[in-house]
């Protein structure tokens, strides 16, 4: 559909062309270079050493930090704890986002939609940590949501979802539900008015123009969305830690143990950058996945 | 196809928005400073910025304090190494202090130039976490433990750290979520040396068996009042400062016991970087840390650790609440934290890493 | 249908306000602790009022966030233009190059920048959190502008531009219009990641020199009080007075909103 770069275009336009992709993508790479890529770099070149290089101490190279999974078994629970939490919290966040998004972008219009996606976004406003200690007040027994349960149902047994599992879960979809209602009515937004009607007039019902038009067109939300979401989800130290209890350990509260606790940066960087390669790994397979089910459509 | 969000609201938004940014910088300076002005790095709340403290210093010497904060031992060493110069007094945990002497981050006192250094006690002035070839690289200025606290009228049968894993509290215990606290802790229960334990599986063994009564790590001292304010459990291990204000500033109903086996000392000492320009001004700053009238007004207003002046205690009123805390018979039983190497210290860290994903599971 | 799609969509935003709900009480609950039951007083606010560096704090943190909103937005909207509509080698790797920011944890990027930045002489202060708050927004706003160009059609622009536009004239006339909604949602986005942002803004710092989070940060060993929740209730007001002010202004002036 689109035309390539093809044999029409004067060699000249094409040159300007490339000239104003690097142009466009210079800022913010060489921006993400001086502030991320090489000071995570050089992480990268701690995480191949024996002690951080302060000090007078010699430079020690040892593989050994990479082999922290073998040499700590009870590591992959904690990895695969972390991945249920990613696993649950993007689900459960697209469960209720997109049909969200669906509804801002469909059945709302105007002012009415504008207030609404500010109100959305307005609650992020306000600093995390203090959200999630008002969770705890939310959770907790004898807290905000045993006290409403028992107003309707008095016999009720006492709700205590805090220091658990739900408890991590609902903070982390609170604290990341935005960025999927986001992406979603961005994607919903703008499917065609004309699509829907047409479709309606040859006589298609509700759940079909859903599964058939609105669901395949919001895909790309959906996706960008679910990155947003599982790649910080899986590195949460806060939110685990304090709504969680004694089950909140993953891989982010072990890797912040090795900084704060151990003061062993070589092996907090490694966990840190397996993590990384765990998901890439995860986008790889699953973008191939995706494309391989939808790319024909 | 149309803009859901017009133009002119997306220019009236971001006008709005750096309109605010442009009223935040309005104001945001600050009046002139005084004749000097020293950096402290710190914990936040940790006495060296008591207001009233920072203006009667100001009063007397005419030096203004500014400061830093650190939320972690690891985050104090990193700030001192990689901000050299800007800081002038630093706040070590004596454990500390030999790392940090070895990495020449810090310059010896010289005592002579603190009249107020004549009332420490000894045995903590003198202190041999603090001695680096005879010479003391800090002073000590103040101390506490790690012990028990249990909720007063629930709780009547603290005896022992066992009470930890007493099948009675189950659901019902918190711990600080430190490595070195909780193999100290361990160690204590396993009649072993809190600095040496030889025996780490027998430790682990001893703090997973607490599982069934875990409730919740807590890994600071505002999440534990809030947790213990609600009732979310009665027993946990406790700083014997926090325990104070705890008790004076929350009205909280707590015990602070020092169990059978001991509790976990600590002892803080206030250090000069020797990257700092103004030395001078940074111990006129340390002599009057450690000024009985600082400490009588900053204990009894808010409630703090012990202080290593034997004057500034015996300054205490009768009544204070650092006399049911700080209990001489207690003294005995502290086991003071010293000096771990980075093996040790990770080894520390993988066995609480280990027990906490076996709580987790 | 319609009906339905709103009311899950108020349902929707009665969550997301809970804690927040929660948070406001707390603002005028009398315990420092937040325990039940509320008993009402105004004595955070009043203590804020005399707290001079919580209020500097604040602020700086709106100074920061505002700066780092407007410029990560211009330089992550552009990046995500050639991203989705340019074709060029190494696009898949650039694209991949986004996900470490927001994959590995603050704390070890903080770390990261503070030793790098000590090293290359960048030091600590404004610039400094500047820099690294502009760094972590900028993936968040190419992955949201560039959803919002995936849903556009690419070839309304090459109409034009093969009509004789050039392509400045294109962006601003045919691409720029219905993206803005996509560009003022990564803005908005990028503005709460960096009021949020408080690891990084903790440990590039100058001492002296606070942001709200910061204060935040250094202040939970020992415990902050709710006057950070009455800040947090005032500026939140404020926001939302600023949204129901504009709306009203864009709907005077914007018919072409309504469909």
């Amino acid at each position: 559909m689109r035309s390539e770069n093809g044999t029409l275009t004067p060699r000249g336009r094409l040159a300007r062309r490339e000239w104003t992709t690097a142009a466009l993508l210079a800022p913010a790479y060489s921006w993400l270079t001086l502030a991320v890529f090489l000071p995570l770099g050089a992480m990268l070149f701690f995480s191949f050493l024996k002690a951080a290089p302060f000090g007078a101490r010699p430079l020690q190279f040892t593989f050994d930090n990479y082999l922290a999974f073998v040499r700590r078994p009870y590591l992959i629970d904690v990895a695969w704890t972390s991945i249920q939490i990613g696993l649950w919290t993007t689900g459960l966040c697209a469960l209720v986002g997109l049909p969200a998004a669906i509804a801002l972008a469909r059945a709302t219009r105007g002012r009415s939609q504008q207030v609404l996606f500010l109100l959305i976004v307005l609650p992020f406003w306000t600093n995390g940590l203090v959200r999630v200690f008002s969770w705890t007040m939310v959770l907790r027994e004898g807290g905000v949501l045993d006290y409403a349960l028992h107003l309707v149902a008095p016999s009720a047994p006492s709700v205590a979802l805090l220091y658990s599992f739900p408890a991590i879960i609902i903070g982390l979809v609170h604290a990341y539900l935005p960025y999927m209602i986001l992406t979603c009515y961005l994607s919903a937004a703008a499917i065609d008015d004309a699509y829907i009607e047409a479709a309606r007039s040859l006589g298609a019902r509700t759940p079909m123009i859903f599964a058939k038009i609105v669901l395949p067109l919001s895909l790309p939300g959906l996706i960008s969305g679910a990155i947003l979401i599982f790649v910080p989800v899986i590195g949460s130290f806060m939110e685990p830690r304090i709504l969680g209890g004694r089950v909140g350990v993953t891989m982010g509260t072990v890797i912040e143990d090795q900084f704060v606790q151990a003061f062993n940066w070589p092996l907090g960087a490694a966990l840190s950058f397996t993590m990384l390669a765990v998901v890439l790994i995860i986008f790889g397979v699953s973008s191939r996945a995706l494309s391989a089910r939808f790319g024909a459509q | 196809m149309t803009s859901r969000l017009s133009r002119r609201t997306f220019n009236a938004l971001v006008s709005g928005v750096l309109g605010a940014g442009l009223l935040a910088t309005y104001g945001s300076r600050r009046a002139g400073a005084a004749t000097a002005e020293i950096t402290v790095l710190n914990w936040k709340g940790y006495g060296t910025d008591e207001a009233f403290a920072l203006k009667a210093f100001a009063d007397a010497t005419g030096i203004a304090v500014k400061h830093d904060y650190f939320n972690a031992e690891a985050e104090m060493l990193t700030k001192l190494r990689t901000n050299p110069g800007a800081y002038d007094v630093v706040l070590i945990n004596s454990a500390r202090t030999q790392q940090v002497q070895a990495d020449g981050l810090i310059d010896a006192i010289d005592f002579a130039a603190l009249s107020n250094a004549k009332d420490l006690a000894e045995p903590l002035r003198d202190h041999p976490n603090l001695q680096v070839d005879g010479k003391p690289y800090g002073v000590a200025w103040l101390w506490g433990m790690t012990s028990l606290a249990v909720r007063h009228g629930k709780v009547a049968d603290a005896q022992s750290w066992a009470i930890l894993s007493d099948p009675k509290y189950a659901g019902r215990l918190a711990l600080f979520d430190d490595s070195i606290t909780q193999v100290g802790i361990g160690a204590l229960l396993t009649g072993q040396d809190i600095n040496n334990p030889k025996d780490l599986k027998a430790i682990t063994a001893t703090l997973k068996a607490m599982k069934p009564n875990v409730k919740l790590m807590w890994s600071s001292e505002d999440e534990w009042n809030k947790a213990f304010a609600a009732d979310a459990f009665d027993i946990s291990d406790y700083w014997s400062g926090a325990a104070a204000r705890s008790i004076k500033l929350h009205s909280l109903p707590l015990d602070f016991i020092v169990p059978k086996e001991g509790a976990i000392g600590w002892l803080d000492t206030l250090a000069v970087p020797s990257s700092s320009t103004k030395k001078g001004a940074a111990l006129q700053f340390i002599n009057y840390m450690i000024d009985p009238k600082f400490y009588v007004t900053w204990a009894t207003q808010s409630g703090a650790p012990a202080s290593t002046n034997t004057a500034a205690m015996n300054a205490l009123p009768a009544d204070d609440l650092s006399h049911k805390i700080y209990k001489p018979e207690d003294l005995a039983k502290l086991k003071f934290m010293s000096a771990l190497s980075d093996d040790r210290r990770q080894a520390f860290n993988d066995v609480w890493d280990e027990v906490k994903a076996f709580y987790a599971k | 249908m319609i009906a339905l799609g709103r009311t899950y969509l108020l349902a929707t935003i009665a969550f997301l306000y809970l804690p927040i709900a929660v948070m406001v009480a707390m603002a005028f609950n009398d315990s420092a602790l937040y325990t039940l039951p509320i008993e009402p007083s105004l004595r955070w606010f009043a203590s804020l009022a005399v707290n001079a560096p919580l209020q500097l704090a604040t602020r700086n943190s709106l100074l920061i966030a505002s700066a780092t909103s407007v410029i990560a937005t211009a330089v992550g909207a552009m990046a995500a233009l050639a991203l989705e509509r340019k074709r060029f080698r190494g696009r898949s790797l650039l694209r991949l190059l986004l996900l470490p920011p927001i994959a590995i944890p603050w704390l070890i990027v903080g770390t990261a920048m503070l030793v790098f930045f000590f090293w290359t002489g960048i030091g600590r202060g404004i610039h400094a959190l500047l820099i690294g708050h502009v760094a972590l927004a900028i993936p968040y706003v190419v992955l949201i502008v560039g959803a919002g160009l995936q849903t556009l059609r690419a070839d309304l622009e090459e109409a034009a531009m093969s009509l004789g536009s050039t392509p400045i004239h294109a962006f601003f006339s045919i691409t720029l219009p219905p993206l803005l909604p996509s560009v003022l949602a990564a803005a908005l986005f990028a503005f709460a990641v960096s009021l949020d942002q408080f690891v990084i803004s903790y440990f590039l710092s100058t001492p002296g020199v606070s942001t709200l989070p910061v204060e935040i940060y250094s202040s939970i060993r020992k415990g902050f009080t709710p006057e950070i929740n009455a800040i947090s209730t005032i500026f939140l007001g404020v926001s939302s007075a600023l949204v129901l002010v504009f709306a009203q202004l864009s709907h005077l002036g914007g018919k072409r909103d309504s469909r």
